[in-house]
């Protein structure tokens, strides 16, 4: 009776810690997780690809193209975050910078930062690169577009329950005479409920 | 092997116990030791992980004050999440605490501790240089307050952190969300019985003349007279927040009395607030024409009290729902064997322990004064500080923190 006791209570023991182990999974990232409620790179992705898809789907890159006879250069600027929560918007620039290269319907500048350390090598080639590699100043592709925009979110809250509304505002800007060619809106809405007990 | 137990458990609370004592003793260092070194000791300690946030809120609140912003975002940020979890209930936390002590419940903070982690985590956020982030706690503050909005009591709801936000949005041209947010400050310190300091009237005219010339400056201009025209000028404007004192530690009240058969030994601890032993003390501005001193915006000494205020009705169900449950056991043990009775009576009266557990670290009061100054520098003045000069660049946005503690003034600008 004591062994048989101590076989259940080592069987319990051992159930109770390996519910406690950390365990780790693998997953695709195209795989949609939402453990939270908040924004995540799901969100970041999906709003990225809509909007591109969006704005390349307009008529302002056609006229341009009539007019200019080249594709658009554009640029990623500033998205501002005004939610409520602590969101990475350099994901969500790395995303829209992904879509809207791969589209092929553009041509992609590289944001303030990058170009900073690109002038910096040039600088250092103008010294040390030999004349046949040396890459010259004053060569750079000037952007005709730029894109802007922010994330809102209204936060309905009661209780355990939450309801998080998103919307995402991106704006294309003519960087030669401030016209905006495109105004894009995506909105996602979702409904969080906490557990009101835990463990 | 049954009289062992009783003992692993003396031992185990008195741990607890021991734990909580050693915090509340290191809250009252801090009037003679620089943060930094509090942060040290605490940070040694190793806390029983069901009072993991109380934890992280003191270690977070002291890695600000040690100008160690990063971390403490880092650290409040956990606080934050680990309270949010523990708002639900858990079964098996609540039984524990009906039948040995409340302490054996996780700690998931106090009404004011939900809010304020936000004042720390935005101050946090402005001084490593980050006013978006600053910007994000103070909407997360805002869904707290309304979450714990009662229009009965004001518990939950902070002048200060609607002052916050109100300076957060000025600064980022927001005049809209600055008026609101400045007059839900006015609204809780007036519902308070406060006088509303005069920077936040001042900010109050400031915001109404930009937003609205006509209509609500026009009334503010006769409920706050004798400040000129809030016109736009080139001055720099100082938007000060003082941290004064250490808010008061919990302690023990217990009573001790023979059950009515005079057979067992029947203890009640429940946790009570000392009355506020506090002298207030205000930090003063100055450049070269005009000297102010901080007013009072929030007084936490209040604050946590009518937090346990609120609280002590469940407390004082639970722990005589608790004395009932002992009682019984107690007797059950007796009747088996009267020896191990009386060991069960003395571990059911030790073991009756209060929940002394608080976000402790706080300052006991946060004042507010705003100045607009064309000098490149101020000086400030604060109890047990040298006085200090901060240096500005002409026509910018400032906030500072001063605190009462041994700490260098804190300062943002852009």
């Amino acid at each position: 009776m004591k062994i048989k006791n101590n076989v259940l209570f080592i069987a319990i023991a051992t159930l109770f810690l390996s519910a406690c182990s950390t365990s780790v999974q693998r997953l695709d990232a195209q795989q949609e997780v939402d453990l939270s409620g908040a924004w995540n790179d799901t969100d970041s992705q999906l709003v990225a690809k809509e909007m591109v898809e969006d704005a390349l789907s307009r008529a302002w890159i056609s006229n341009f193209v009539k007019a200019e006879g080249k594709d658009p250069a554009v640029i990623v600027g500033k998205i501002r975050n005004l939610s409520h929560e602590h969101i990475n918007t350099n994901t969500f620039i790395a995303d829209m910078e992904r879509e809207l290269i791969n589209s092929g319907e553009v041509q992609f500048v590289a944001a303030a930062g990058a170009r900073d350390e690109i002038r910096e090598e040039r600088g250092d080639q103008d010294l040390n690169a030999t004349e046949e590699t040396r890459k010259e100043m004053g060569q750079e592709y000037g952007a005709d577009f730029m894109m802007q925009g922010q994330i809102n979110t209204i936060i309905d809250a009661d209780g355990t329950t939450q309801v998080r509304f998103y919307q995402v505002n991106l704006e294309l800007i003519s960087i030669k005479d401030n016209r905006k060619v495109w105004v894009g809106q995506k909105k996602i809405k979702k409904l969080v409920k906490n557990s009101k007990l835990r463990e | 092997m049954q009289k062992i137990i009783p003992l692993f458990f003396i031992m185990l609370l008195t741990a607890c116990a021991g734990q909580q004592r050693a915090t509340n003793k290191l809250a009252n260092q801090l009037y003679q030791q620089n943060p930094q070194h509090i942060l040290k000791q605490l940070q040694e300690t190793d806390p029983p992980e069901r009072d993991y946030a109380q934890f992280h809120l003191n270690v977070g609140l002291l890695q600000l004050l040690a100008s160690d912003f990063p971390a403490s975002i880092e650290t409040l940020t956990q606080a934050k999440k680990e309270m949010a979890v523990l708002a639900a209930t858990s079964i098996s936390e609540n039984a524990a605490a009906g039948t040995i002590n409340e302490t054996l419940r996780s700690y998931s903070g106090y009404p004011t501790d939900r809010v304020m982690v936000h004042n720390i985590l935005a101050l946090s956020y402005l001084f490593n240089d980050d006013i978006d982030g600053a910007r994000v706690e103070m909407l997360q503050a805002d869904v707290a307050m309304k979450k714990l909005a009662n229009r009965k009591s004001l518990n939950g709801q902070l002048a200060s952190t609607h002052l916050l936000a109100g300076i957060i949005y000025e600064m980022l041209d927001e005049q809209s969300n600055a008026l609101i947010s400045y007059r839900h400050a006015a609204n809780i310190i007036t519902d308070r019985k406060l006088a509303v300091p005069v920077g936040l009237q001042q900010s109050l005219l400031r915001m109404s003349y930009m937003v609205d010339k006509n209509g609500q400056y026009l009334t503010y201009k006769k409920t706050y007279s004798g400040f000129p025209t809030p016109v736009k000028n080139s001055n720099s404007q100082i938007f000060a927040l003082y941290f004064d004192g250490i808010v008061s530690n919990k302690k023990q009240n217990s009573i001790m009395v023979p059950s009515g058969n005079n057979e067992q030994l029947i203890r009640i601890s429940m946790p009570a607030y000392p009355k506020i032993d506090y002298r207030l003390t205000r930090a003063k501005l100055s450049d070269a024409n005009q000297q102010l001193t901080t007013e009072l915006i929030e007084n936490l000494d209040v604050l946590v009290r009518e937090d346990l205020s609120k609280e002590y009705p469940s407390i004082l169900l639970l722990t005589t729902t608790r004395a009932i449950a002992k009682y019984e056991l107690v007797d059950q043990a007796g009747k088996k064997d009267s020896l191990f009775g009386i060991l069960v009576n003395i571990v059911t009266a030790l073991t009756e322990i209060a929940d002394l557990r608080s976000w402790n670290m706080l300052p006991s009061t946060i004042q507010f004064a705003y100045l607009e100054t064309t000098s490149n520098e101020i000086k400030v003045e604060s109890a047990n500080n040298a006085p200090q000069v901060i240096s500005l660049t002409k026509n910018s946005k400032n906030l500072i923190l001063i605190s009462s503690l041994d700490t260098p003034v804190f300062h943002y600008q852009q």
